[in-house]
């Protein structure tokens, strides 16, 4: 048994081998890009790169400036909240009706169009919307992203759901409740933590959704991360703009993915049923 | 308070039926356990009191009130779950008001309610607790204080004792049976605990398989139980059983063709029966030392329980128990002859296991 303490401490160094790895995969494109964002234009496309320079803020205010990012802002939010609200007005109950009869085809169903490629909803939607006249409206994007937010809601929620003791419910049901009432008073304050993560998680989600607003949105609608895909390539690319914008895309669902940590499922049905 | 009637009760999980026909009339005020081995149907058939269940066919009134279908929310009934199933969000009190706060129940009556459950359960300490900062005790007071503040015309428990440990279990326990005293409602109690069902019932239902085996008081369910299964499963230790057959005009025991200690009236019972099944509780030996109308056995394990000592022995074939005085101080290897007490034998159909008197 000698050799146990060696082995730990191997796991250890793997464990934290495989941190820095994943560290650097996931965070050098991020800090690639806040580190060029406050670069001056010249020196973002620099070979080799600079890691030392003067920090400077004219790329954000180039944007501001050139581009109408405030109302694309505004239009990214509207789209987002509003595609998240749906979800979570649909995806409760849908979440807590496929618990409570256990009977799961529904939530498969929304979870292959989650997994469908978003090409195939894109065209029959994009005929649907210009028929009724409704492309370019906020109403179209924020219904065409439910289709991201509502499976996210559906999927967190339900093992939420599904955790909370039968008996609870079967409880509530003799003491009076309906079925409507179990969910309300009963069924969403236990899985509280589940909304919040699941609101999050479907903010960040039709937040970065980007084919749906590139096709179903005009001028007036663009959202920021269509908006940005026009950066590209109109002329000469503003590296320095993109890498700002970018920046200031990714900042939203970035402290939202923060969040999302205290939010972990807390256990709180405990002391629901025996001890 | 209310009575509950079952008539021609059906109730079936697709292809497996696992109430065939059940029939039972549960008084007004009366405190009836329902018991059984597991999956017996016990709990199936309260929930199908309580409404949680459909029922296939047949028929059920709680009162005069036909409630077939009507569902769990409108039947005026509590329910004291196994697990406790206390809302984990709510505090204590507010455990105890929801349903009165559902019903529009003034806020005055309610607390005036739930004051009143929490003195008689000795809970008002932890009326501002949430679950989770309760003990298992405190828990299954708090799930009875949310049934009596309704004032239902039916409590229904599901084997709400068996989380408990053995000591808080026969404090709930007469604690149970005291509230039925003063509350004097109809309750339906499950449990797979012949005890609990023995010390709280006015009637106990056996059930096995879907069916009733015998309802009556305890006192009948263990002095004439209707049949073997019955005989077997209320008593502890066990009732033994021994088969046994006519031989001329001697009882005998089948295996081993020896003489058993029963009675004229018996041999008369067995020559209708064909052959039988001699039953005895383990408590219903007496040692003497007269070896007439007696088996003669050897002791194979003694257990001294300080009240009494239980022997065991093998007789015919079986392994049997026998209760004694502690005084008689048995040994391992000790001769004894076990007499049965009079009119304490049971004699049980070969085929069909129903009492033959």
């Amino acid at each position: 048994m000698t050799d146990a303490p060696i082995t730990d401490a191997w796991i250890r160094r793997l464990n934290l081998l495989q941190l820095v790895v994943a560290g650097i995969i996931v965070l050098t494109p991020t800090l690639w890009m806040v580190l060029s964002s406050l670069k001056p234009s010249f020196e973002v496309t620099a070979y080799p790169p600079t890691l030392i320079f003067a920090p400077t803020l004219e790329n954000y205010a180039q944007l501001t400036k050139t581009t109408p990012f405030l109302s694309y802002a505004i239009n990214s939010l509207i789209v987002t909240i509003g595609s998240t609200a749906l979800g979570l007005l649909f995806g409760i109950p849908a979440a807590f009706a496929v618990s409570w009869t256990r009977i799961s085809w529904p939530a498969i169903l929304t979870l292959a169009a989650r997994m469908a490629p978003g090409t195939l909803f894109l065209l029959p939607w994009y005929v649907m919307f210009r028929q009724v006249g409704m492309i370019g409206s906020y109403t179209a994007l924020i219904l065409s992203h439910a289709v991201i937010t509502l499976p996210i809601v559906i999927w967190v929620l339900l093992p939420s759901f599904d955790g909370i003791p039968r008996s609870v419910f079967e409880a509530a049901q003799v003491d009076g409740c309906s079925v409507t009432r179990i969910l309300w008073r009963i069924a969403l304050p236990l899985v509280a933590s589940g909304v919040a993560v699941a609101s999050i998680l479907a903010f960040v989600f039709s937040w970065n959704y980007f084919l749906f607003a590139l096709v179903l949105s005009n001028g007036d609608s663009k959202t920021l991360i269509a908006a940005a895909f026009n950066f590209i390539g109109e002329g000469s690319t503003q590296w320095g703009a993109l890498m700002a914008a970018a920046t200031l895309i990714a900042l939203p669902p970035l402290i939202l993915a923060a969040l999302v940590q205290r939010w972990l499922v807390s256990g709180l049905t405990l002391g629901a049923v025996k001890g | 308070m209310a009575s509950i009637s079952i008539r021609n009760l059906v109730k079936r999980y697709g292809s497996f039926t696992v109430i065939p026909d059940l029939n039972l009339e549960i008084a007004d005020h009366e405190f009836v356990v329902f018991v059984g081995p597991s999956g017996c149907g016990k709990s199936t058939l309260l929930r199908i009191i309580a409404g949680l269940e459909p029922i296939s066919s047949g028929e059920l009134y709680i009162g005069d009130n036909r409630v077939n279908g009507v569902p769990a929310a409108q039947r005026d009934i509590a329910m004291v779950f196994q697990d406790y199933a206390l809302y984990p969000h709510m505090r204590v009190y507010e455990n105890m008001s929801f349903a009165l706060e559902l019903r529009g129940t003034p806020k005055a009556e309610i607390n005036a309610r739930v004051k009143r459950a929490a003195t008689l359960l000795h809970i008002e300490p932890y009326l501002d607790r949430k679950p989770k900062e309760l003990s298992g005790g405190q828990r299954q007071r708090v799930a009875m204080g949310r049934a009596i503040v309704r004032n239902p015309k039916a409590f229904l428990f599901d084997e709400p004792l068996s989380n408990l440990d053995a000591k808080l279990r026969g404090q709930v326990r007469a604690e149970i049976k005291a509230l039925s005293q003063q509350l004097k409602t109809t309750m339906v109690f499950v449990t797979h605990d012949q005890i609990e069902a023995m010390t709280m019932a006015d009637r106990i239902v056996v059930m096995q398989s879907g069916t009733v085996q015998q309802y009556d008081t305890p006192e009948a369910v263990y002095e004439r139980p209707s049949n073997q299964f019955v005989a077997g499963f209320i008593g502890s230790p066990a009732m033994n059983f021994f088969p046994v057959e006519l031989r001329g005009e001697q009882i005998v025991f089948s295996q081993g063709g020896t003489d058993a200690p029963l009675d004229a009236k018996s041999r008369d019972l067995l020559r209708k029966a064909g052959h039988g099944v001699f039953g005895i509780r383990p408590e219903h030996f007496s040692v003497t030392a007269d070896a007439a109308g007696a088996v003669a056995v050897t002791v194979r394990l003694v257990e001294p329980l300080g009240s009494d000592t239980l022997i065991h022995f093998d007789l015919a074939g079986a392994s049997a128990i026998a209760r004694v005085d502690p005084s008689l101080r048995p040994k391992v290897g000790d001769r004894l002859n076990l007499r049965p007490q009079p009119g304490r034998a049971h004699l049980f159909d070969g085929s069909n296991g129903q009492v033959l008197r």
